[in-house]
């Protein structure tokens, strides 16, 4: 029977919250590139111009079809090489993250504003409305409801993918555990507590997803 | 729209020689058809004829390639361009010429996430920057018209077909067309809720109250009883053209086409 020496983890707490706060700051910094440019990758796909819609196919392609650990080290070795431009690992990893997430928001919102019926857009248009006000007020309300399922797993996978900071010594919650390990040796502790903590962070997110579904089903629409 | 000739002579619907394909597949072969302001054309004509892309040209929601569409003396969807050729007119003014007309779909296609006065007031807010207390006001007027009233606050997935038909109706009224545009408007009603829907519609017809001319109606519609009743003229189209016009009791007992004469027997029986 293996002896738990849990001292390992509730002498050095500090650590956990360390490497949360960083992860969290990773997220939120990934979370934010990825919202902005999501939507454009989505628009920029749905637009009739093919000049347009082109670019952003090519990097939604290139963005999903290469591991983001790679993408990752590409930023961090590959671009200061191309640009001259330093960054420093947290930038890389939270900018590397958000590019790649992207992608994936970017086809979850186009295909939410697609699954919208094309006859809710003309009785719109019927009554007057412009691309703006399609959007905002008909378009965008039915389909946020449907994308939020998908949005809330990806976000839960951006933060799970932030662990991918330490490859590159950024002092995220794995860093930090692989740190812890090195002076108590207590890896089964160690990887059980981060576990722990990442399924703190990440299952609010699931849950409140499972409740905005029930809210937005039981409501006001089909 | 400053145009000389005088209103009353103006038709509101000039449609001339239109054509509309889809690819390779000519859809429109050259229609030509007045409506002029506050009459009652009622177009019928088997499934696949053309009807319903005919009507979606009349407020641009097609493009169409050839031909023109003016709608109270303004064309439809183009302006002139460089070297004669006519270009895409900009959206804001596609939109602001589409928000004259009213369109009402056999599937309703009311918003879900609105309330019924919602739906109704939503373009006289957006589009029209009407004072929502004002919107309001008319949005109840036209509810009460459409004798929907009692339903202000329900969402549509709570209405009957023939409600969420009627609550259309309003969202269109709203806005105080010139013209009301229907595509097959009770084809997709339980038989029993086809009666208030042609009801409200032939309200509409003759003067409704709010509306200080009767409005003018292009109505597809395979309800002969309502078109004998309530048209001013009958359109059979077939096979994207205008087969054969007429007042409602030439077109619908003494048809002269072949195919008139196929389609109506077939309908009536
Ligand atoms: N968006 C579209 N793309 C391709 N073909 C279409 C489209 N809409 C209609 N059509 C075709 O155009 C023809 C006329 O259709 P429609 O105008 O809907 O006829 P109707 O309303 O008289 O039944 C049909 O053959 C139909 O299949
Ligand atoms: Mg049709």
């Amino acid at each position: 029977m293996y002896d738990w020496d849990l001292d390992a983890v509730t002498d050095n707490w500090m650590v956990f919250v360390d490497g949360a706060l960083v992860t969290i700051q990773l997220t939120l910094f990934s979370f934010a590139i990825a919202v902005v440019l999501g939507l454009l990758i989505a628009l920029a796909r749905l637009s009739p111009s093919r000049l347009i819609r082109m670019p952003a196919t090519v990097y939604v392609e290139i963005f999903r079809s290469t591991p983001a650990l790679v993408q990752l080290v590409w930023i961090y070795y590959a671009l200061p090489i191309i640009t001259g431009l330093r960054i420093d690992g947290f930038t890389a990893v939270g900018l590397g993250l958000g590019l790649h997430t992207a992608a994936y928001f970017g086809e979850i919102f186009r295909g939410g504003i697609l699954s919208i019926d094309r006859g809710q857009i003309d009785a719109g248009k019927s009554v007057g409305m412009v691309y703006h006000q399609l959007m905002r007020q008909i378009i965008l309300p039915q389909a946020v409801r449907r994308m939020i399922p998908p949005f809330m797993n990806e976000t839960a996978s951006l933060i799970k993918l932030t662990t991918l900071g330490s490859v590159l010594a950024v002092y995220e919650l794995l860093h930090a555990s692989n740190v812890l390990i090195t002076s108590t040796y207590r890896p089964l502790e160690v990887y059980t507590a981060i576990a722990v903590v990442f399924g703190i962070m990440i299952y609010p997110l699931i849950y409140a997803s499972r409740l905005l579904e029930r809210y937005w089903g039981a409501g006001t629409q089909r | 729209m400053t145009m000389p000739d005088d209103a009353q002579s103006r038709p509101m619907f000039r449609i001339r020689n239109l054509h509309k394909s889809y690819g390779s597949l000519e859809v429109l072969k050259g229609v030509s058809l007045d409506v002029r302001p506050g009459e009652v054309m009622v177009i019928v004509g088997p499934s696949g004829s053309g009807k319903s892309t005919m009507l979606r040209c009349l407020n641009f929601l097609e493009e169409y390639e050839k031909g023109e569409v003016y709608f109270d003396g303004g064309l439809v969807g183009y302006v002139d361009g460089a070297g004669g050729r006519r270009v895409r007119d900009r959206e804001r003014n596609i939109a602001e010429m589409r928000a004259h007309m009213g369109m009402v779909f056999q599937h309703f296609h009311l918003w879900p996430h609105k309330t019924v006065l919602q739906n109704v007031i939503e373009g006289l807010i957006v589009v029209k920057k009407t004072d929502r207390a004002v919107a309001m006001a008319r949005g109840l007027e036209v509810l009460r018209l459409v004798g929907l009233e009692e339903k202000r606050d329900a969402y549509p997935n709570l209405l009957s077909g023939g409600q969420m038909q009627r609550a259309a109706i309003a969202r269109a009224l709203a806005m105080e067309p010139k013209a009301m545009l229907f595509d097959e408007p009770t084809s997709s009603l339980d038989p029993e809720l086809v009666g208030e829907v042609l009801d409200v519609m032939r309200s509409l017809a003759r003067n409704a109250e709010s509306l200080s001319h009767g409005t003018t109606m292009v109505v597809v519609t395979h309800e002969m009883g309502f078109a004998r009743e309530v048209a001013d003229r009958v359109v059979m189209m077939d096979g994207g053209v205008i087969v054969e016009e007429g007042p409602p009791e030439q077109i619908l007992r003494n048809p002269t086409h072949p195919r008139t004469r196929a389609f109506i027997s077939k309908v009536l029986h």
